[in-house]
């Protein structure tokens, strides 16, 4: 009777076991239902959305200016969670195109599925990184009107502000304030492409501040995501139109300005 | 009872069909549908190309995407889902990867005798056959017992296009050698849509086409000869509203030897072997775009086939076999080169569109054909063994997944068909056929490497591990045939395609279009299956009569159970959605043909009125967001006069009522999403002399 007793509670346990063995390979944080999300480009100045063709601003270094287009690249979109996971928005496109002149750019409806959860924050690349941009990665417009000569480093502008500002004369100008692969002259004199010995690449990583989210099952989350374009213009470097001139793609001492000036650039908006 | 019912029978058989001409177009005896167009219907014609003409056959249609170079849809099947092949064997690869220069274009109508369509997986001696054989067999020399020596001359005009074309030959011989040696030209400009309906407008479609050749023959003895057979074919300037690129230079070189042993005594009757080599060389840009001055887009490819086979024919009693053996060797090697000027700065790349590829192809085959009574028996079993591989050194892999990697593959297909015929009457059969029809992937489908060469604007790109794909595929027949009432013949057919090789996009995160327009890159993948199913009907009135009576109708319907569809908002791919049942893409409407003629002056002179109506194609693929097309109808109008038995002259109007239409297969013109229309009223004529 023992024996027999003895059995069963081992039949039990053993069942017990298998069951707690079983529960055990259910992992809990596998979360397998996803949403979406997209993101909606806005641009501002001095905290106002932009006014185009319009010569109202004053920039840090007090040059009066005004913004004809504003073009760029936006790459390897991360998603983070708090436990360190990330998503990298990338099975359909890794890369995105900003044009304020063409409407069907100012919205990113992501194909990918997002795992539904709370995330912290969102990160991204300004432009593309060096492994990336290649040249004749685009061929369509708009996309490949941003090439970047090969002699200046090939590839693709980041970005292009075009637009104009007053001298110091009141001499209206024109700027072309373009980022993209940099170079360095022997010589200094930054027109003469034969004395490049070596390039650069300005892409930098943006980290948004207050950018935590929660994904919903089935549901799409859109983020607004802002770029205050005055601060290209100061923090922490003052920017001068009057000292660096209209074009900058081969004054790497600008574009570095530039890029360090982007740190702050972009920032969430509405979160819906 | 049994000779004399199967004598009866053949003459039955020989029913005339066809669409814009039919009176000559035989539907021979087979369990399945055959379609022969004679050099006289060809010559009646105001053809341009192979490719236009056979658009008149039930069920064929064709793909235009510029003035000339029409690619053949057969019930649905087209590119390499059908064999089109030169002189019973003669195979050409294509040079360019967007078909500008389909098969149907590296020959001349002029110099052809025959054109023989088989509907169906059923001839598989000219290689692997999947949704049909198309054979244009080109003029042949033959042998006279006293020296002569004949000449023909073509003379041809058409307007609307200002197309002028002329043909010469010259054939003669003994009765040891003979020969034929012939030339044409033929220069289009562009031509202008119908203008009934809507505005008319005129497409960049010129073309120059010129071509030259020579054969001849030596009969070693009574029984056995000889032939050898070398020609061109060269296009410049052949412009292509509808594609990226138009043809700037395509030479094609053709050259074969033929040995053929016949009238043998015993079981074994006779003996045919060809070895064949052509080779085209097609260099095509954008330089007549507007496009070409900032971003310039060139692309050279050499495509290289050599091959041959060997059958022979056996008879042991009533019961006919033959077998033999052939093989392919296909080479292909091309290269793009993108030009953008743009800030004052030039960037140039080259792309591989193909590298050093190669296919192999060898095939054994064997066919049957006996008659039991009231009971016909036709059956062809075919082996092939395939395999490829290309020094492509791209490398496509993301998340595991191998887009493009290893390039070599090998396959075996077995390929075969039984039909039987039952006579129930001197006039009436019944046939119900049979057929397994597997080919393996072409050089597109494995290779390509970013270009717009399918049916939407997409680059495509190839994959080499790709799996054959087979048409099961069942026919059944009936056939009437009356002295005093004319000849009919009813036609279904009902195909599952197996591993259907569609395409599938692919991310940009993989890989990015290469081609000026492409919105994206798809890839070729084998979908599980697609269904192919139709009908075809047809019915002249006795040849006895001076009142002719032609009239045909044929449609297919085509679809496939599952695709996914890629959901495009404002340009951006959003999501994807799995569809059942969608239509497949590029499958032509049902339409129906009449045309009546009538025989004067002892049948000297005869004038001929035919109406087209096509209907709307309203079953269109979701998937690859394919428009809908209307309905439309043409009359066409022409007169032929044998004014000496030297002496021939046609002449007449095709869409009379100059109506603005565009086939359903057309593709769209570059940039937009009109479609390519067909030309309107068009005025031609036509001489034929000979001496």
């Amino acid at each position: 009777m023992q024996i027999k007793y003895a059995l069963y509670l081992s039949i039990l346990l053993g069942a017990l076991l298998l069951t707690n063995i079983s529960c055990n390979n259910d992992d809990p944080d596998v979360d397998e239902t996803t949403g979406y999300i997209s993101f909606t480009f806005t641009h501002t100045v001095d905290g106002l959305a932009l006014q185009k063709d319009i010569m109202k601003y004053v920039n840090a270094a007090g040059n009066p200016y005004e913004i004809n287009q504003v073009m760029y690249f936006i790459s390897d979109v991360t998603l983070h969670k708090s436990d360190g996971t990330k998503k990298l928005i990338s099975d359909w496109t890794d890369n995105h195109y900003v044009d304020i002149d063409i409407p069907s750019t100012l919205t990113w409806d992501v194909y990918d599925d997002i795992a539904a959860g709370a995330y912290d924050s969102i990160t991204f690349i300004f432009g593309f990184t060096a492994e990336k941009n290649k040249s004749f990665m685009f061929v369509n417009p708009p996309e490949v009107n941003m090439m970047w000569p090969d002699i200046l480093g090939g590839g693709y502008h980041y970005m292009m502000i075009n637009g104009s500002w007053k001298d110091n004369e009141n001499v209206i100008k024109s700027y072309a304030f373009h980022m993209g692969i940099g170079q360095l002259y022997k010589s200094n004199a930054y027109d003469k492409v034969d004395s490049i010995y070596a390039f650069v690449q300005n892409y930098f990583p943006v980290s948004l501040p207050a950018s935590a989210f929660t994904i919903e099952k089935d549901k799409t989350r859109n983020i607004e995501l802002i770029m205050n374009i005055e601060s290209w213009f100061k923090t922490p470097h003052i920017y001068d139109h009057n000292y660096w001139g209209g074009a900058i793609m081969q004054i790497q001492p600008a574009m570095q300005m530039a890029k360090e000036n982007g740190f702050d650039v972009f920032e969430i908006g509405v979160i819906r | 009872m049994l000779m004399s019912g199967l004598k009866a029978q053949d003459l039955a058989d020989t029913i005339s069909l066809g669409a814009v001409e039919i009176r000559d177009s035989l539907i021979i005896r087979a369990p399945f549908v055959t379609t022969q167009v004679t050099k006289a219907i060809l010559q009646a014609a105001p053809t341009r190309d192979v490719g236009d003409y056979l658009r008149s056959i039930p069920n064929v249609g064709g793909i235009r995407k510029g003035g000339g170079a029409i690619d053949p849809v057969v019930r649905g099947f087209k590119f390499s889902q059908l064999n089109v092949v030169m002189d019973g064997g003669i195979k050409i690869e294509n040079g360019c990867p967007n078909r500008m220069d389909p098969v149907s274009a590296h020959v001349e109508v002029e110099e052809l005798a025959k054109i023989n369509v088989v509907k169906g997986p059923f001839l598989l001696n000219y290689g692997p056959s999947m949704g049909g054989v198309i054979d244009l067999q080109t003029e042949v020399p033959r042998p006279y017992a006293e020296f002569e020596i004949h000449g023909n001359a073509m003379f041809g005009y058409e307007s609307n296009w200002e197309g002028a074309k002329e043909h010469f030959s010259l054939y003669g011989g003994n009765s040891k050698i003979y020969f034929i040696a012939n030339g044409g030209y033929r220069k289009y400009g562009d031509y202008s849509s119908g203008g009934s309906g809507s505005e008319s407008v005129t497409y960049k479609t010129s073309f120059r086409k010129a071509n030259f050749g020579a054969k001849v023959g030596y009969a070693i003895t009574s029984k056995q000869s000889i032939l050898l057979s070398y020609s061109e074919v060269h296009g410049r300037d052949v412009m292509f509203p509808a594609l990226t690129m138009d043809e700037k230079s395509d030479d094609t070189r053709l050259m074969a030897m033929d040995y053929s042993v016949k009238n043998l005594p015993g079981i074994l009757k006779t003996l045919d072997v060809k070895v064949y080599r052509t080779n085209v060389a097609h260099l095509m840009d954008n330089s007549n775009r507007e496009m070409w001055k900032t971003k310039q887009m060139v692309a050279d490819v050499d495509a290289i086939n050599t091959g041959g086979k060997a059958i022979l024919g056996m008879k042991i009693k009533n019961h006919n076999l033959s077998a033999g053996l052939d093989y392919e060797n296909i080479y292909k090697d091309g290269v793009r080169t993108m030009t953008m000027l743009m800030m004052g700065t030039t960037s140039t790349k080259k792309f591989n569109l193909w590298n050093k590829a190669l296919i192999r192809n060898a095939g054994l085959f064997a066919g049957y054909n006996t008659v039991i009574k009231t009971v016909a028996l036709d059956a062809a079993i075919r082996v092939d063994y395939n395999n490829a591989d290309s020094e492509d050194t791209l490398v496509l892999i993301k998340n595991g997944v191998e887009y493009f990697n290893k390039t070599a593959s090998q396959f075996v297909n077995v390929s075969a068909n039984l039909g039987v015929t039952h006579y129930f009457a001197d006039n009436f059969s019944v046939s119900l056929a049979l057929a397994r029809g597997t080919r393996s992937p072409n050089m597109l489908e494995r290779y390509i490497k970013l270009l717009s060469v399918g049916y939407d604007n997409y680059d495509y790109l190839g994959n080499p591990q790709l799996k054959p794909e087979t048409n099961n595929e069942v026919d059944l027949t009936f056939k009437y045939s009356n002295p005093k009432l004319g000849n009919m013949y009813v036609n279904g057919f009902y195909s599952y395609v197996q591993d259907y090789i569609s395409a599938e996009m692919l991310p940009p995160s993989v890989i990015k279009p290469s081609t000026l327009g492409a919105p994206g890159v798809k890839q070729y993948v084998n979908v599980d299956r697609a269904n192919f199913t139709g009908f075809e009907i047809g019915y002249t009135s006795p040849n006895t009569y001076k009142l002719g009576l032609i009239v045909v109708a044929a449609m297919t319907y085509a679809r496939i159970p599952e695709v996914t569809k890629y959901i495009i908002t404002s340009g951006q791919v959003t999501g994807d959605t799995l569809l059942k049942n969608d239509a497949l893409p590029e499958i032509p409407p049902f339409e129906t043909t009449i045309s009546v003629n009538y025989r004067l002056l002892k049948g000297k002179l005869v004038p001929k009125i035919s109406y087209r109506l096509v209907a709307a194609q309203n079953h269109v693929s979701e998937a690859f967001y394919e428009p809908e097309t209307p309905g439309f109808s043409l009359l066409n109008f022409s007169i032929a006069y044998t004014i000496t038995k030297n002496v021939n002259i046609n002449a007449g109007a095709n869409n009379i009522f100059d109506v603005s239409y565009y086939e359903h297969l057309n593709r769209k013109i570059v940039g937009s999403t009109e479609k390519l229309y067909e030309p309107g009223r068009t005025f031609f004529v036509t001489l034929n002399l000979s001496i």
